[in-house]
């Protein structure tokens, strides 16, 4: 149970007979970047509805910190800061009122030079003073993080917390979120954007029709992607430079794709191989061109393989 | 506990409309106040004489009128005879006789207001999708619920204050402050009855509270059953009109099923009592105060319950 910042185990939830999410577990490290990962509708929003204990789980478990969420429903509140989608706020109060009414809420107490701090964090000192009504939405999130952050918790945990952010304040809360871990806070954030997971999370799992179909850390997908990747050569003469591949079975089936082009898959190693071959043998290489594996092709690969395992077991039921 | 109903109150307060309706409160009363200083009946020195020459004068008409009149002018010389004798002026007019009538009437206000806020507690957080921020903090939702209610509670009993101090405020200022000991003459289903006006006047608002309690704690059921601020508050004032028409419907209906008798609707207004002794012949205070005291519990046992059960997935 130690050093888990969060746990969770075969958390199920059903509706009317209907499985909504079907026994998820994973873990978090403390001072990860967690993400869950899967197209809307997958059960993200239901997992961390459960976590936060906004509805009730049909089965499994939480550990927050390692407290059960079950037997130590305040200790293990005390230790989640949350935005479940996006952040909605008292709009006729104003920022601060809103954040002294969270501050309220807390276990411990806040003094109001943690708000300030917080606030400055955050960086709405101009504002804070205003209703949250005239507040924009970039504004509003900013006030989320820090109704999240103001009791100090351990874990953070954000639904989809980039909706409606522009690029650039996608990129200020990803820096932010980082400096975040550093002091040993762990982060869960939720997204049906994969681009956006790659560039924020040290980990994440794939959620789809409410399983968890894969938990991966995004270095270790690059490593295998790196193991084989599919480069491009453009040479004089593909039709011998593919028969020659063969003759030296170098790669794994090339393929002409026009224009003196040919692709093949290669570890790093036999790239070089390929080339010192082709050259040799009086082809001209014009250009070598890594076709870099997307987590993109990763993700539609994995959940295209969920989704035909689930048909799967429907015809055999 | 004492920060989250603190936080609540910061809330109520946090909105325009919860100051207004404490205005519209004291603006109420005021006009109520001019109203009744123009169409009710001057207070002179020398009302004896004047009611005295009234007795008389119908004592003539009395000879004189039609067999099917003299019922009517007979009761009319009775009731100012009885002024006569009980040396009380029909028309007297203090702080306290205003209190007891005019502010006594505008209770249904507060009753007013207070559903409206109370049905929108709980579902204003909901349609502003605030109850998500608000339910994962570290506190157990029927203790935040409780927080919710006991604002509610608190905003209802200050706008009762509200009603009897501007009450009180404005009778002076207008009808002179008075002997809270008076007698009067009340005037009830059954006849007249004397009493002393500032004793009448507490009974009304002692026996005015328990109604205020059971009627927003409907309105504040609603407001969790209802994600919908519009929908809770409107099914709220709903059911506050309908109590009020269909408490009359009620009693007529008892005396054909006497199970009605339990239903809610008669027993919401129990300020009958302090004009008469029982509502039906074997319904007293006690038989009200307890039924009502039974729909009290059911409903918080509802609200409670449905709300620590709920899926907050807005």
């Amino acid at each position: 149970m130690t050093g888990k910042a969060l746990e969770v185990r075969s958390l199920t939830k059903k509706i009317k007979n209907k499985v909504i999410v079907d026994h998820v577990s994973f873990e978090v490290e403390k001072g990860e970047i967690f993400g869950l990962l899967g197209p809307n509708g997958a059960g993200k929003t239901t997992i961390i509805r459960m976590i936060v204990s906004l509805i009730g789980r049909t089965e499994g478990s939480v550990h927050v910190n390692g407290h059960n969420l079950d037997g130590e429903f305040k200790e293990s509140m005390s230790e989640i800061g949350a935005i479940v989608e996006n952040p909605e706020f008292y709009k006729y109060l104003s920022g601060y009122k809103n954040l002294l009414h969270y501050a309220n809420m807390a276990r411990q107490k806040i003094t109001k030079e943690r708000i300030e701090e917080v606030v400055r964090l955050v960086g709405l000192e101009k504002a804070v003073h205003q209703k949250v009504r005239t507040y924009s939405l970039g504004m509003r999130q900013r006030l989320g993080v820090a109704q999240a952050l103001l009791h100090n918790p351990s874990i953070l945990i954000l639904d989809e917390p980039t909706n409606g952010l522009d690029p650039q304040g996608i990129r200020e809360f990803r820096d932010y979120l980082r400096s975040l871990t550093k002091e040993g806070i762990s982060v869960i954030v939720s997204s049906h954007l994969l681009s956006e997971m790659q560039l924020m999370c040290d980990r994440f799992a794939i959620i789809e029709h409410g399983k968890l179909i894969h938990v991966s850390s995004i270095d270790t997908l690059k490593e295998a992607d790196r193991a084989a990747q599919n480069v491009v050569f453009e040479v004089s003469d593909s039709d011998q430079a593919i028969h020659l591949l063969m003759e030296h079975k170098l790669g794994a089936e090339a393929v002409k794709s026009g224009n003196g082009q040919f692709t093949v898959s290669v570890d790093k190693e036999t790239i070089a191989a390929v080339n010192q071959l082709l050259v040799t043998n009086q082809i001209k290489v014009y250009g070598i061109q890594l076709v870099t594996a997307t987590l993109e092709d990763r993700f539609l690969e994995l959940t295209g393989k969920g989704r035909k395992e689930e048909e799967a077991s429907v015809l055999s039921s | 506990m004492f920060y989250l109903v603190k936080n609540e109150m910061m809330k109520l307060f946090g909105k325009k409309a919860n100051w207004i309706y404490i205005l519209i409160l004291i603006i109420a009363v005021a006009i109520g106040g001019m109203v009744q200083q123009k169409l009710g009946g001057e207070p002179s020195q020398n009302w004896r004489e004047k009611t005295q020459a009234e007795v008389t004068q119908l004592q003539k008409d009395l000879e004189a009128a039609p067999d099917e009149e003299k019922e009517w002018i007979a009761q009319e010389i009775q009731k100012k005879q009885q002024y006569l004798d009980e040396n009380i002026d029909p028309n007297a007019a203090s702080n306290w006789h205003f209190m007891n009538g005019t502010v006594i009437g505008m209770g249904t206000l507060v009753t007013l207001f207070a559903v409206i806020v109370a049905s929108a507690s709980v579902s204003s957080e909901f349609a502003d999708g605030t109850i998500k921020q608000l339910l994962i903090r570290p506190h157990q939702r029927w203790v935040i619920l409780l927080s919710k209610y006991l604002s509610v509670l608190i905003y209802s009993l200050m706008l009762l204050a509200v009603l009897i101090a501007s009450g009180y405020i404005v009778g002076t200022l207008l009808f002179g402050s008075g002997d809270f000991n008076a007698r009067f003459v009340e005037i009830t289903l059954e006849g007249e009855k004397i009493a002393v006006v500032g004793t009448q006047f507490l009974l009304k608002v002692l026996y005015y509270i328990p109604s205020l309690l059971v009627v927003l704690t409907i309105a504040f059921m609603l407001s969790t059953l209802f994600k919908s601020q519009a929908l809770a508050v409107g099914v709220g004032i709903f059911v506050l009109f309908l109590s009020s028409t269909l408490g009359g419907i009620m009693i007529l209906l008892t005396e054909k099923y006497t199970w009605t008798k339990f239903l809610i609707f008669p027993h919401l207004d129990l300020t009958v009592y302090a004009l008469q002794e029982n509502i039906l012949q074997d319904v007293t205070l006690p038989v009200s105060l307890a039924t009502l005291a039974v729909y009290y519990i059911v409903f918080l046992l509802i609200t409670f319950a449905f709300f620590q059960k709920r899926d907050i997935s807005i």
